[in-house]
């Protein structure tokens, strides 16, 4: 009776394993960088779907300009002498919090950090009432920053921490007639 | 009888498999379909691997000039083309105007292009093989450096 129910159990332990094998073994799900951009006064639209593999694998082959190996370099001049990088590193060791909050008649800008995002919202009455939202894993803020060279920022590596960090909706940007929007998900289309 | 069943056999095979090695590349599809003023259908299908053959009688000025262009880009288009290989099929990007649409997308082995408007749909469909091998081909015609 033992010896039956052992086997039994052997069994059940062997099914499980088959039936489990083909997941363990699936390799990663591919991500899909999405662009969408429409504009429904002019009755257009672009649709853009790139797979991050692709992304990945391509980024480090391009040298050209501020572009080498995956990293771009970042030069003081170009960014008004703000160290974009400093500015990004102070953000990421800090606390979830609200940073700038500005509020105007028409105007509303708020950068804050929460849930492991950077999150920038703004509102602009002046422009047809257009709405922008960023939301940024903080992940890929780390990533940007995992270069030693302290003039440059790791692009490929930061495709790839957006590609582990899971579906996203990373831009949106809406006013009267246009809307634009950039995510990160496993469908190769947009339907 | 024998003899002549030998000559047959030997040219059909003969024939079968150059039409395979021709199309070992895949087949390049072009279909055109115009609707106005008549209605007019077009549809071309070519064995792929033309395509590099074709590239070694360009003249040679004029791929000297494509290949010193195209070279420092190799790495990036091998990277890109293999990426495409592996990917499933998707649509890589789509434009929608009134009346008009544009799609390329990765379809089975191939990369498809559809233009769309009021009065045409072309459609062409090309191996990816095909695409590397006539970048290939292309990259290595120029002077070498």
């Amino acid at each position: 009776m033992r010896k039956r129910l052992c086997g039994i159990g052997m069994i059940c332990v062997l099914a499980g394993m088959v039936a489990t094998a083909p997941a363990a073994m699936a390799g990663p799900t591919e991500r899909y960088l999405h662009v969408k951009v429409e504009d429904a006064s002019k009755g257009e639209s672009v649709n853009v779907n790139v797979p991050l593999s692709m992304a990945e694998k391509i980024l480090p082959t391009i040298n050209k300009g501020d572009m080498h190996n995956g990293h771009v370099k970042i030069g003081h001049a170009d960014m008004d002498d703000v160290d974009i990088r400093a500015l990004l590193d102070a953000v990421r060791t800090a606390p979830d919090n609200e940073f700038i909050t500005v509020k105007e008649k028409d105007q509303d800008v708020r950068v804050a950090k929460s849930n492991g995002n950077l999150v920038v919202h703004v509102r602009d009455g002046n422009k047809g009432g257009q709405k922008v939202d960023i939301t940024v894993p903080m992940k890929v803020v780390d990533a940007l920053l995992s270069t030693a060279k302290d003039n440059e920022l790791d692009v490929s590596a930061a495709i790839k921490a957006l590609s582990d960090a899971g579906d996203s909706l990373l831009v949106t940007v809406e006013d009267a007639s246009q809307h634009v929007r950039i995510w990160v998900d496993s469908k190769g289309g947009q339907e | 009888m024998v003899l002549f069943g030998k000559i047959v056999l030997g040219v059909v095979g003969t024939a079968v498999a150059g039409v395979g090695l021709l199309c070992s590349e895949g087949l390049v599809e072009v279909k055109v379909e115009e609707r106005q003023p008549q209605v007019h259908h077009l549809c071309v299908i070519a064995p792929a691997m033309l395509a590099p053959i074709a590239v070694h009688f360009a003249p040679q000025k004029d791929l000297s000039h494509a290949a010193a262009e195209i070279r420092p880009w190799m790495p990036t288009i091998r990277a890109a083309l293999d990426q495409l290989r592996e990917n499933d099929d998707m649509t890589l990007g789509q434009v929608k105007e009134p009346g008009e649409r544009v799609r390329v997308a990765k379809e089975g082995g191939s990369i498809v292009v559809e233009v769309e408007d009021k009065d045409d749909t072309v459609h062409v469909s090309t191996p990816i093989r095909a695409i590397s091998s006539t970048i290939e081909q292309l990259a290595a015609a120029g002077p070498a450096l």
